[in-house]
């Protein structure tokens, strides 16, 4: 059975983007809007990895990552970050987050910023899942 | 009533961000969370005769507000907030108001009108309509270079304006829960010429005795949760006076109860809330009655 990705993005274009080259090699995508959804998906669906967009409706990419890889159950998932945030700002928030009583959380497998080429996405994709 | 998440609406000419920091302090109340929310009007890139659908407009201004996001979203990211984004082609009210229901926000951050006089008489202003509209609190916020007074925080210091109706009451329990952020709170009722009933000056001093006790009664509220308070009354034109009081106290905003007018009648007679959210210098919060979203 093909691995299951979740693309977590508002932007409907990133969203078509990333299934398309999900589909071209070989994984089954699954899609969200926001990290609420994102993180509902999650739960039911248990993917073996998330790409993740960052600046969305609802809840942002920092909240839901922070939420995952605080979670017993879901920590273990991959997750692909993938936005126009800068890597630097993801740490510092997650840094800040733990300053005001959080738990700290490891950095992202892959820290992408935003446009990425397919090939670069399928690379990197394979190389986190395998 | 605790302002959790708020909604900023921003078209960049009016609002930037510097009024997004001067709003910060909210923090030290509760907020936690800003959504930022810009809306491409259809007009901009909707069909014209010989060119079509504007497609690549469409994509060039969402690029252009999404690249002043992301600065924007990176300075409150590192900061340890929560930050969202809306960027979409609509109406600007409904997209609004849309935007404000999908996320529960507790305030609308947005910049006056630039609208005609015509225009808005007989369209209405976007301003008008978000706030007969909203069922949420409004701040109208005002540019402040657009002003000679230089305001740091406009949640500092307020001027809450009341003529007792629910909506200026429920204004009273939002400021409550800003304590830490608001200093001092100037009451102010604003009575009609009118209103001092009797030619002598012994029924008019008790008319004001009267209106005096009870502003001194909410101030005891506020007092009791922890603001200070100030109470006044003003005779005169509530337009005028309220602008006035705002001046002499050296309020950083004025606080109003929005009408119960209808849109209709409100376009053509005023109301005193439309009237000051366009055109005080002041940034004005407009604080609805309970009601629920159309």
């Amino acid at each position: 059975m093909s691995k299951k990705v979740l693309v977590v993005d508002d932007d409907p274009d990133v969203r078509l983007f990333s299934v398309t080259v999900l589909e071209e090699n070989g994984y089954t995508p699954l899609e969200a809007e926001n990290g609420e959804e994102g993180l509902k998906m999650i739960k039911a669906q248990k993917p073996d990895l998330v790409l993740l967009d960052i600046l969305m409706p609802r809840q942002s990419g920092i909240r839901l990552y922070r939420e995952l890889k605080t979670s017993k159950s879901l920590k273990d998932i991959n997750v692909i970050v993938l936005s126009g945030v800068a890597k630097k700002t993801f740490l510092r928030s997650q840094k800040a987050l733990t300053e005001f009583g959080g738990a700290e959380v490891p950095e992202p497998e892959i820290y992408l910023e935003k446009p990425v080429e397919p090939e670069e996405l399928a690379e990197v994709i394979k190389k986190v899942l395998g | 009533m605790k302002i959790t998440k708020l909604l900023f609406v921003t078209k960049f000419e009016q609002l930037g961000f510097d009024a997004v920091r001067s709003l910060l302090n909210l923090r030290d109340a509760a907020l936690e969370h800003v959504v930022f929310v810009n809306v491409i009007e259809r007009d901009r890139i909707a069909m014209r005769r010989g060119t079509g659908y504007h497609k690549e407009e469409e994509i060039r201004l969402r690029e252009t507000a999404n690249i002043r996001f992301i600065d924007w979203a990176e300075t409150l990211f590192e900061e340890g907030m929560e930050v969202g984004v809306y960027i979409v082609v609509g109406s600007m009210v409904p997209e609004v108001i849309s935007a404000t229901k999908k996320e529960q926000a507790d305030l609308i951050v947005i910049g006056r009108s630039h609208k005609g006089v015509l225009e808005q008489l007989y369209s209405g202003s976007d301003v008008t309509e978000l706030l007969h509209r909203a069922s949420t609190p409004v701040l109208v916020y005002k540019q402040l270079s657009e002003t000679a007074i230089a305001l740091e925080e406009p949640f500092e210091r307020p001027l809450l304006a009341t003529d007792w109706t629910p909506a200026s009451l429920r204004a009273v329990e939002y400021l409550k829960g800003l304590k830490g952020v608001v200093h001092e709170i100037h009451l102010v009722h604003v009575a009609s010429e009118k209103d001092l009933k009797g030619s002598s000056a012994m029924k008019i001093q008790k008319t004001r005795k009267e209106t005096r006790k009870k502003l001194d009664k909410i101030c005891d509220e506020f007092e009791a949760a922890g603001i200070k308070a100030r109470a006044h009354v003003y005779i005169g034109d509530p337009n005028e006076e309220i602008e006035k009081a705002a001046k002499e106290c050296q309020a950083t905003m004025i606080v109003l109860g929005s009408s119960a007018k209808t849109a209709w009648v409100e376009r053509w007679l005023g109301s005193t809330p439309r009237e000051i959210a366009e055109e005080s210098i002041y940034p004005t919060l407009i604080i609805p009655p309970e009601k629920s979203e159309p």
